[in-house]
């Protein structure tokens, strides 16, 4: 028997147009960067927009390869989406997010399409969303009460792997699997 | 409809690729359709994980960290209960949360075959995917010969009822009552038949099975096993048995772990062969002189214990023939005690009297008819006469190992008398034993025997309590061992007790017993309930170490079952039960601890070339149906230095090939029973089972393969230490144990080289002074090996050698990042190094394979593996094989160390791996 296998995405909207040190009163950096989406952002509008940057990029070889591309979750008040990619094209996808800026509407809001993990099974990339969320509330609890540095913080833009410092990760653009592609940094 | 409402309510999609069944159509068509559309809602539903809009994480259009945290919250929330409910509606069945090891194949289209809480789900489950539940009573028959007699059977039916009728008509006529059952008649039962220097029937079964035990006998526990193991095809017998090859389940490690670690693997060997042999002493101890109990000291004090009943003694059986003694078989031996004539008289100091004795000669079936011939031969030769029984029927036996083995046959077997008068102490001895973990702690040998309570008295057997901490007296038991006071006869050897232990109550009046008493509590013995005689032999593994012994139980055939049944069910104080084992357990456990098992590694006797021939056949058909390129072709494997075709026969153990002895005309020509040498007039008995195939065998002349002989251990070392001395018999072969030195594994049928020791062909010292010294030139002709592969081999035993061999280390690579210039200069360098070859490239395994020195010639061909694999206990490779004794003793004047490594290489490969051999 033949097993259709698959990728999984988990992606995290990231807002850029937000001034670093901008953020007042009871409300943080971290909380700005992660701001909820808008409520008209559905999950054709995201393929649509990866589609199109796939066609942009790839041609007409790449988004048929992109056909079976789907949203299995997306959640609005978190920023965050998993795609479902099949196995040999989850590159093509993953390359689209990185080229696009902005939320998919007509002036959309700028932004980053943060990939943070790939799996093969659903399972392990809702493992990954539940731990990063957790990492959110322990380190916005963290930045509201006023600590410098905030390990939940770096543990957040790091990944799993504490020792691999960001220059590492970005030459290595050679691995597949379970790994942080960050080169996305907050403070860029 | 609801399939309409469901349609309504968006969750199905629109486009259907099935059409929906007309109305009219009944319900039995659209449920399983309705069902599965159910199913995918539900699966829909489950994949579908909740999420929030963004107004949750906003308070009134502005951030805010408390209802950030409760959007995040949430989402954790969701995902965890997603993957929750994606687990639960998975795909499974209900069967599948049967243990594995309870599991049955049927389980999946019969309910009964599932627990009971289970079965309500099974039902619904099997009506949802449609499963065709067939009962086989209902079933219409398909073939012709089941439709007949489907129809004889009616036929005969309403014949009956039609007599009945007829019968109550007259009675009513006559006015009689009748009686509702007939009159049963109790009477005794037969005590079976022994007849005394001929085999024996083997047992009376029940009409129903009778007809599927014509060429072969069941074990008592046949039914049990049938259902838990792969037993051998019902046209191929195992040695007139139907025996359990291997479980059904998987079970390679569980039983390596069983057998070592934790636990128990038990098996039902009531097809070995017990032979009583009756006589006065002198003459008993004639007969097993002249089968090869030889050694001093079983007849000096040293075996006074042997021969006073109290150990057993296991060995090599062998006869003797015009050109030499040849091996028979492995048999254990055990003496029955004298009645102690005087109380005060203790064993030792009894002068040999020359009195009536008894002994048990337990042995293989594959070789029994063999020993069972000649010491029929032997004890006529006697004056008075000796006489045999063949007692296979009579004594079944069970076999034990592993660490639980004490504790698991100690809850079971609850001695019958409380008395040390009656019988002995034995069964007290062995109660006391609940501590030891492994057999061969006990003295060497050890046997035991003692009358036992019916197991199923007290079923469900319950765990024995073990004294924590090494008791002292346990020690001192260990040591003592009194087992000699008030030593009786053993039961088991009286036939009279043997015969009233298997008339046990049936296991309705035991239940009804059960009933009647409090639940829970242990039945006590009454008069119904005989005692059992049985006998324990603890036996040690031959290899020292901490090998698991093996516990040997012999009690009479009709008993084995009640305490089958009870061993398996009994709850091990390290977990779970006793595992089953079939005939591949038992070769794995041997194999384990590195010991022979017979009759497959011993291809020097009767028995082990029968199994040879046997297992050759079987894997020329298995190779016969491989398509032609998925087969080895053995004439075209290219062994190296111009060297092309396998060696000898490659599905064979080719010792023939090896010995140089002439082709047989059929090569799967039987040998069995006796070959050349053998008395002709020991045919003159009557064979009912065997004699057919025996006489059979009998027209053929002998397979050549027979002319080979076993040697063992002791008789080879003899000849080593003296062999001006001693002779070796005509092709010779000595079972040994194969380890690696370092990778490999080796399969049955490999060949065993030493290493090369021909004279070689010395070429000239070359006089280019380029010339490393390491690396010689190409053999000057295709036929020759290179003449240092002696080194070269001896070379791999050096662990180090890989890093350091011969062999030029790999070309520098570029450094990464290096600019043209760079590069430039780097290659030039490379190039001006002189990397030029230094003459003809030879050809690809010309001087070695792929870097690997090459196998010896045929020359350095000594012997073939029997058994091999990787082995758990060792975490390498491990083989057991034979090897001509000869060239054996040759290579061993290279000197101990050097003479014991040789080279095997798998049938069908072309690179050999270092090895040692160790006899065995």
């Amino acid at each position: 028997m033949v097993r259709l296998k698959d990728r999984y995405l988990l992606v995290n909207i990231v807002y850029t147009d937000v001034q670093p040190g901008h953020a007042k009163g009871p409300v943080s950096d971290l909380m700005l960067y992660n701001q909820p989406t808008t409520g008209e952002l559905k999950p054709q509008h995201l393929l649509k927009a990866v589609r199109s940057e796939v066609n942009a990029l790839f041609g007409d070889c790449g988004s048929g390869a992109v056909g079976g591309l789907q949203v299995k979750y997306l959640s609005q008040a978190t920023s965050t989406f998993i795609l479902r990619i099949s196995r040999d094209h989850y590159r093509l996808v993953w390359a689209a997010l990185s080229f696009m800026n902005r939320l998919p509407f007509k002036d959309g809001r700028p932004c980053v399409y943060r990939v943070v993990r790939v799996s093969g099974t659903i399972r392990k990339v809702e493992e990954e969303a539940v731990r990063r969320a957790k990492l959110f509330i322990l380190a916005a609890k963290e930045e509201m009460a006023g600590k410098p540095t905030s390990g939940a913080l770096d543990a957040l833009l790091r990944g799993k792997e504490q020792g691999r410092s960001l220059a590492m990760v970005v030459d290595d653009d050679g691995d597949d699997l379970g790994r942080d592609d960050s080169e996305m940094g907050l403070d860029g | 409809m609801d399939r309409s409402s469901k349609n309504s309510g968006g969750k199905l999609p629109e486009v259907r690729k099935r059409k929906d069944a007309p109305a009219g159509t009944n319900s039995q068509q659209t449920r399983p359709n309705n069902s599965r559309a159910n199913k995918r809602v539900k699966f829909q539903d489950a994949r579908n994980i909740r999420s929030q809009p963004p107004d949750a994480a906003l308070d009134d259009g502005r951030l805010d960290l408390e209802k950030f945290l409760k959007a995040r919250e949430y989402e954790i929330k969701a995902l965890e209960s997603s993957m929750q409910k994606c687990k639960e509606v998975n795909a499974t069945r209900v069967f599948q949360q049967v243990p594995r090891a309870m599991r049955r194949r049927t389980a999946s289209h019969n309910v009964k075959r599932v627990p009971k809480r289970l079965r309500g789900r099974a039902r619904r489950e099997m009506i949802e995917d449609n499963t065709p539940t067939v009962e086989s009573r209902r079933r219409r028959p398909r073939t012709t010969r089941a439709r007949i007699r489907a129809e004889t059977a009616k036929r005969l039916g309403m014949l009956a009822a039609k007599q009945r009728r007829k019968r109550t008509e007259k009675a009513a006529v006559e006015g009689k009552e009748v009686a509702a059952t007939p009159e049963v008649i109790q009477s005794r039962a037969p005590r079976p038949k022994i007849r005394r220097n001929v085999l024996n029937d083997p047992p009376k079964t029940t009409s129903k099975f009778r007809k599927r035990q014509v060429n072969k006998t069941w074990l008592p526990t046949h039914l049990w096993h049938s259902k838990r193991a792969r037993m051998t095809e019902p046209g191929k017998p195992l040695w007139r048995f139907a025996i359990p090859l291997t479980p059904t389940e998987k079970c390679y490690r569980p039983t390596h772990r069983a057998s070592g670690q934790k636990g128990a693997v038990v098996w039902d060997t009531s097809y070995m062969s017990t032979i009583g042999l009756y006589g006065l002493t002198e003459g008993a101890k004639r007969v097993l002189r002249a089968l090869g109990l030889t050694q001093e000291a079983l007849w000096g004090a040293r075996g006074q214990k042997w021969r006073a009943g109290l150990r057993k003694w296991s060995g090599f059986l062998s006869k003797r023939r015009k050109d030499g003694r040849r091996n028979i078989g492995p048999a254990t031996i055990v003496w029955n005690p004298e009645a102690p004539t005087d109380e005060g008289e203790s064993v030792e100091s009894t002068p040999p009297t020359n009195s009536q004795k008894q002994l048990l000669i337990r042995t293989h079936p594959a070789c029994f008819l063999e020993v069972f011939n000649e010491l029929l031969k032997l004890a006529r030769m006697q004056s008075p006469q000796m006489h045999i029984e063949d007692l296979r029927f009579e004594i079944g036996s069970i076999e034990i190992v592993g660490p639980g083995s004490t504790e698991a046959l100690i809850g079971i077997l609850k001695p019958y008398y409380d008395n040390v008068e009656v019988e002995g102490c034995q069964g007290r001895i062995f109660e006391s034993l609940a501590e030891v973990t492994n057999p061969s702690s006990l003295p060497k040998d050890a046997a035991l025997a003692f009358s036992i309570r019916d197991p199923r008295l007290s079923y469900p057997p319950k765990r024995v309590a073990i004294p924590s901490g090494m008791d002292q007296s346990l020690v001192e038991t260990l040591t003592n061992w009194p087992i000699e006071q008030h030593l009786q006869p053993y039961g088991l050897y009286d036939r009279n007790a043997r015969h009233k232990a298997s008339q046990l109550p049936s296991q309705k009046s035991i239940n009804r017993r059960k009933g009647s008493s409090l639940p829970g509590k242990e039945l006590c013995v009454t008069s119904a309930d005989p005692p059992i005689p049985i006998m324990l032999l603890a036996s040690r593994p031959e290899m020292t170490g901490q090998a698991q012994g093996v516990w040997t139980l012999l009690a009479p055939w009709k008993c084995i079952l009640p305490i089958w049944y009870s061993l398996m069910h009994y709850p091990l104080s390290t977990g779970g039960n006793p595992r089953l084992g079939g005939l591949d357990e038992q070769r794995q456990v041997a194999f384990e601890q590195g010991s022979p098992w017979f009759p497959g590694d011993f291809p020097g006797t009767d028995a082990g070339v029968d199994w040879e021939l046997r297992s050759r056949e079987k894997r020329r058909s298995a190779w016969d149906r491989r398509p032609k390129g998925k087969r080895v072709e053995w004439k075209s494997l290219e062994l190296g230095g111009g060297r092309k075709g396998e060696v000898g026969d490659g599905l064979a153990c080719d010792f023939e090939y090896l010995f140089r002895l002439p082709k047989g005309a059929e090569s799967n020509a039987r040998v069995m029973g006796s070959s050349a040498g053998d008395d002709p007039d020991s045919m003159e008995l009557d064979h009912p089972e065997e004699g057919d195939r025996v006489l059979s065998s009998k027209a053929h002349p002998p397979h050549p393969f027979a002319m080979i002989a076993h040697i063992t251990k002791s008789v080879f070392n003899e000849f080593t230490s003296a062999p001006d001395a001693t002779t070796l018999p005509q092709h010779s072969i000595v079972t040994v144990g194969l380890g690696f030195v370092s990778r490999g594994v080796a399969n049955t049928c490999a060949r065993i080289y030493r290493l090369p020791t021909r004279a070689q062909f010395v070429s000239e010292p070359s006089t280019q002074a380029e010339v490393p010294a390491t690396d010689p030139p190409p053999p000057t002709s295709p036929e020759a090996l290179p003449y240092d592969l002696k080194e070269q081999w001896l070379l791999k035993l050096q662990p180090t050698s890989q890093q350091r061999g011969r062999h030029p280390p790999a070309p520098p690579r570029m450094p990464p990042g290096a600019d043209i210039q760079t590069r430039k200069r780097l290659q030039a360098r490379s190039i001006s190094a002189g990397e030029f070859p230094t003459g003809p490239k030879a050809k690809a395994n010309q001087t070695d394979i792929g870097t690997h020195p090459l196998c010896p010639g045929e020359e350095d061909l000594i012997g073939f593996v029997t058994t091999g694999s990787f082995c758990l206990s060792e975490g390498k490779g491990m083989a057991i094989g034979s090897i001509s004794a000869e060239k054996a003793a040759e290579s061993l004047k290279m000197g101990a160390e050097e003479g014991k490594l040789c080279i095997v290489r798998n049938a069908g490969e072309n690179v050999g791996w270092l090895a040692r051999w160790e006899l065995v």
